[in-house]
């Protein structure tokens, strides 16, 4: 630590003049960035990366999704193709299709939501695009075995948890940064 | 007859203790400015400050509900502590930093639980007793944080105790009078104490940031060093009293401001002397004038960091003191001139 | 100092006892608001810091072992999440060593848009560290208003990627999504307001005088002790040291891109500060010259798009989203090495990558900036006060994730 070079300190009072005055331009304007949360809530792109299902009849069963996954969030259940086109659980679809030609056997991916980091990598890496995505992302769980969901369950998107609330739109802003519209 | 009047004094003398301008008015004051100093804060920094306790009045009702939770936790006893100084010390540190408001008068006709004609000089006095319950808190925690905190109070405190003295002698020179009401009357035949000696109000502003630990002298307590400084090892209602005692100094801090330098009562000064007229209306402007200082005190908190300890012992020893000195030397000459 | 002279006796590690009669030990951290995920020892004579002593890894994150137990591709999330602050320039560094045992090379669109997340990625680090140096001198609004500004950063971000913060945004061979519409005119009013809160910055912040008096002559690191002590990044140009990775070794687009690297002359606390200011001034000077003068194009390149199933290539030309060639899960690269240098927000990050031929990573090395940046923090502070020590720390934007890995 030499003296060498040391700087000199500015003047005390304009600084502390224009601080006190920036500090309190904002107190008279301020500008609000947080959300008021439940209240309100944003309405995000189309392309936000949130829950996602797989579109039952697409699916080929490949295992690439559960092959890609980084955190191994995704397990392939075995189920059987019924006549519709849809899936059945193995058992049901045993029964049902008794007599007939025997049930094809296949796969489909059920995620676990608290190992998912959303990603989309399953997405990317499916060779028939069959999974449906959706924006909502404020969703937790009571119990931690509803972290894992069935098949069944799976297949349907959680529904918005904030769905009464006001919904906005972020928009860039020259002065304020973020300007929340309500949105249309 | 005799008793009856005694048992009337005494009576006023509790109330005004207790209720006006005593613990209850200050208490309920205390926990208004903190939640003005949140907001205040949260409006400078882009956000909503407290808002879900209570939603409808803003969440006014933060502090309370915090005060509630600060009463209703286990109070944790560290086991190296000196117990006895560890349980006391906060209690007696809320009181002596309560004690000069028996001191300060809020209106014109005021008796005293001690009649004196030199409250300011008490209620100062008592003002530079709370520290040492301070330095106590932070040896009875038997933790190096605190420790280091009371350290830096106890240094601190002789940086500014000087000039907050000063800048009251500069102030009882012009007004000849070592009382309150006197002082208050004076400036309301010649100008506010702000006016005719602006150095002195300077002063007294920095001092009371500093003893009230206000940012930027926020350095007993500069938790991205020590923790929670003084309070680090306190839980429950300990803590809540030893958070609150530094609003109450300021609260003490500021009513004594405004007595010296805004004209105290002026211009609710009737000279009626009925309990409204006499005693509440001046009452109530004093602590209007009080709360605006503390709001712009508390304010300072949106704006500043904080000084290292040394930097502000230095500018004590430095400037303030230097400032306090020309602020007597003003007062001096205009007690010539007046 | 001579730094010669300092040697690290191991049994000294452990040992936290005072030397002599006038010192006592503080142990900052681990849960301490001033230090983070970390345990700062100090020792102190008086108000004197004579040695300090970090002790690291509580949130070791067992990046590299992990990486070297799955296939190339799940790298890129556990990377990110090593380098919260700064996910695209950790995903940008473990990509461009892949690339280079995959020997393929992005076309330039996705190189101008490597460019443009890892700028506006820059920015939120650079703002991040600005608002956590904020709250160790004690300034909560500063702390907030960078973490509002970084707001419209990650808005940003989410318009380009769809995820705020953990964008897995590059990929071998390209980026993973076109530019969307709309967002030249949003990135540049996200600009031109972050141009219009510098003056406030500087108003409330910078110029403050608590704030010089606590940063200026604070934690002086000359140059040749910067460059003696590996210092990286915005700390080593606070010490006035040229020194730049995407001006030494060009990546993505930094060739093509006219920009300046900020330099400082005093190294002290305040120039570390003032540095970040710079730089965020220059990002959004790099910002607009991508968006001018980035050109038409695929942003994947044309070996990874051709493997692509008819299926996707159709996904492709609608939603331009880059799907995932099936031999993203089986890569098995030859048995080769290679390194990758990436100037991070806050500093330069080293990858080395062996491959065997087999399907997971042979050796995963990786070196991230706070690592080496911490190395010069413990030396720093030596001589300095206690309370310096929230300043300097926070004035190297320490992030302790980045450094345990
Ligand atoms: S989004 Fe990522 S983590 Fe989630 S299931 Fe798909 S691949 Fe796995
Ligand atoms: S990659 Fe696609 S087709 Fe294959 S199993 Fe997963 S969802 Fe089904």
């Amino acid at each position: 630590m030499s003296d060498k070079g040391k700087r000199k300190l500015r003047g005390n009072i304009e600084g502390n003049a224009r601080a006190l005055a920036t500090g309190f331009k904002y107190l008279v304007e301020p500008n609000r960035m947080t959300l008021d949360y439940p209240v309100e809530s944003m309405k995000l792109a189309p392309n936000y990366r949130g829950f996602f299902t797989v579109d039952d009849k697409k699916c080929i069963g490949c295992s690439m999704c559960e092959m890609v996954c980084p955190p191994e969030a995704i397990t392939m259940i075995p189920r059987v193709i019924s006549t519709t086109g849809y899936t059945l659980p193995v058992q049901q679809g045993a029964t049902q299709e008794a007599g007939a030609k025997p049930a094809k056997k296949t796969k489909r991916p059920v995620v676990n939501w608290g190992r998912c980091i959303y990603c989309y990598f399953c997405f990317d890496i499916c060779p028939v695009d069959a999974f449906v995505s959706s924006n909502i992302h404020d969703l937790a769980f009571y119990n931690d075995a509803d972290y894992r969901p069935s098949y069944e369950e799976y297949l349907k998107l959680p529904e918005d948890p904030v769905k009464k609330s006001k919904k906005v739109i972020p928009k860039p802003d020259i002065k304020r940064g973020i300007k929340y519209e309500p949105a249309p | 007859m005799g008793i009856l009047l005694l048992i009337i004094w005494l009576i006023q003398d509790l109330l005004y203790l207790i209720v006006f301008p005593g613990l209850i008015v200050a208490m309920v004051l205390v926990i208004l400015l903190i939640y003005l100093e949140r907001k205040i804060a949260a409006k400078v920094q882009m956000r909503f400050g407290p808002l879900y306790v209570s939603r409808k009045v803003g969440g006014a009702l933060q502090s309370i509900s915090d005060l509630l939770r600060f009463s209703f936790q286990e109070f944790i006893l560290p086991v190296g502590s000196d117990s006895i100084a560890f349980l006391m010390a906060p209690g007696f540190m809320f009181a002596f930093a309560m004690m000069p408001l028996i001191f300060i008068p809020v209106g014109p006709y005021y008796s005293y639980l001690f009649p004196s004609t030199l409250t300011i000089l008490f209620s100062v006095a008592l003002i530079t007793i709370t520290p040492i319950y301070a330095i106590i808190v932070g040896w009875a925690s038997d933790n190096k944080f605190s420790f280091i905190g009371s350290l830096r109070e106890a240094l601190l405190v002789i940086s500014y105790e000087i000039p907050l003295l000063l800048s009251v002698i500069a102030m009882v020179i012009v007004y000849k009078t070592l009382n309150y009401i006197p002082a208050v009357a004076f400036q309301e035949t010649h100008l506010p104490g702000i006016i005719l000696n602006p150095i002195a109000a300077l002063v007294f502003i920095i001092v009371a940031i500093r003893s009230t630990g206000r940012f930027p002298f926020d350095i007993t307590e500069a938790d991205s060093e020590l923790v929670m400084g003084l309070y680090t090892e306190y839980s429950a209602l300990f803590f809540g009293i030893g958070m609150a005692t530094p609003y109450i100094e300021l609260y003490a801090l500021s009513l004594i401001f405004s007595l010296l330098f805004l004209g105290g009562w002026w211009p609710a000064s009737g000279h009626a002397t009925g309990l409204l007229a006499g005693l509440f209306m001046p009452g109530v402007m004093v602590i209007i004038k009080a709360f605006i200082v503390m709001i712009v005190l508390v304010f300072l908190r949106a704006v500043y960091p904080r000084y290292r300890v040394d930097q502000a012992i230095r500018s004590g020893w430095e400037r303030i003191i230097y400032l306090g000195i020309i602020a007597v030397i003003i007062s001096i000459l205009e007690a010539i001139i007046i | 100092m001579n730094l010669n002279e300092k040697v690290y006796d191991i049994s000294e590690v452990g040992s936290i006892e005072p030397e002599g009669d006038r010192e006592i030990v503080l142990q900052i951290g681990p849960a301490h608001p001033g230090s983070g995920h970390m345990r700062i020892k100090a020792w102190m004579d008086g108000d004197i810091i004579t040695k300090v002593d970090a002790d690291i890894g509580f949130v070791h994150r067992t990046s590299e072992w992990l990486s070297e137990r799955r296939q190339f591709i799940k790298a890129i999330p556990i990377v990110e999440r090593i380098m919260l602050p700064d996910t695209v320039h950790a995903n940008l560094a473990y990509v461009l060593a892949l690339e280079k045992i995959l020997d393929v090379e992005p076309p330039p669109r996705a190189q101008y848009l490597r460019s443009l997340a890892a700028e506006i990625n820059r920015i939120t680090s650079h703002l991040y560290g600005i608002g956590l140096f904020g709250i160790f001198l004690g300034s909560s609004t500063v702390y907030m208003w960078a973490f509002g500004d970084r707001e419209p950063f990650i808005d940003l971000m989410e318009m380009l990627t769809g995820a705020r913060i953990t964008n897995s945004y590059i990929v071998p061979g390209g980026v993973r999504w076109e530019m969307p519409k709309g967002f030249k005119e949003k990135a540049e009013s996200t600009l031109q307001y972050m141009e219009n809160r510098f003056n406030d910055y500087n108003d409330m912040w910078v110029k403050n005088p608590v704030v010089e008096a606590r940063t200026v002559n604070v934690g002086v690191v000359d140059r040749n002790r910067a460059i003696k002590l590996g210092v990286v990044g915005p700390n080593l140009r606070a010490s006035g040291v040229d020194y730049d990775t995407r001006k030494a070794s060009p990546y993505a687009a930094y060739k093509d891109i006219d920009f300046e690297v900020p330099r400082m002359d005093h190294g002290d606390t305040y120039d570390r500060l003032l540095i970040r200011i710079e730089e965020i001034k220059q990002s959004i000077r790099i910002i607009r010259q991508i968006l001018k003068d980035i050109p038409e194009g695929k942003i994947i390149a044309d070996s990874i798009y051709s493997q692509l199933n008819p299926v996707m290539k159709k996904v492709f030309e609608q939603q331009q989203r880059v799907m995932f060639p099936a031999f993203f899960n089986q890569m098995r690269p030859a048995s080769a090495e290679s390194i990758a240098r990436v100037e991070a927000g806050r500093g330069e990050i080293f990858f080395y990558l062996r491959t065997s031929g087999d399907k997971y990573p042979y050796r995963f090395r990786w070196v991230t900036p706070s690592f080496r940046n911490l190395a010069y923090f413990t030396d720093v502070a030596v001589g300095y006060k206690l309370a310096d020590l929230p300043a300097i720390y926070g004035s190297i934007d320490y992030f302790p994730p980045e450094a345990d890995r």
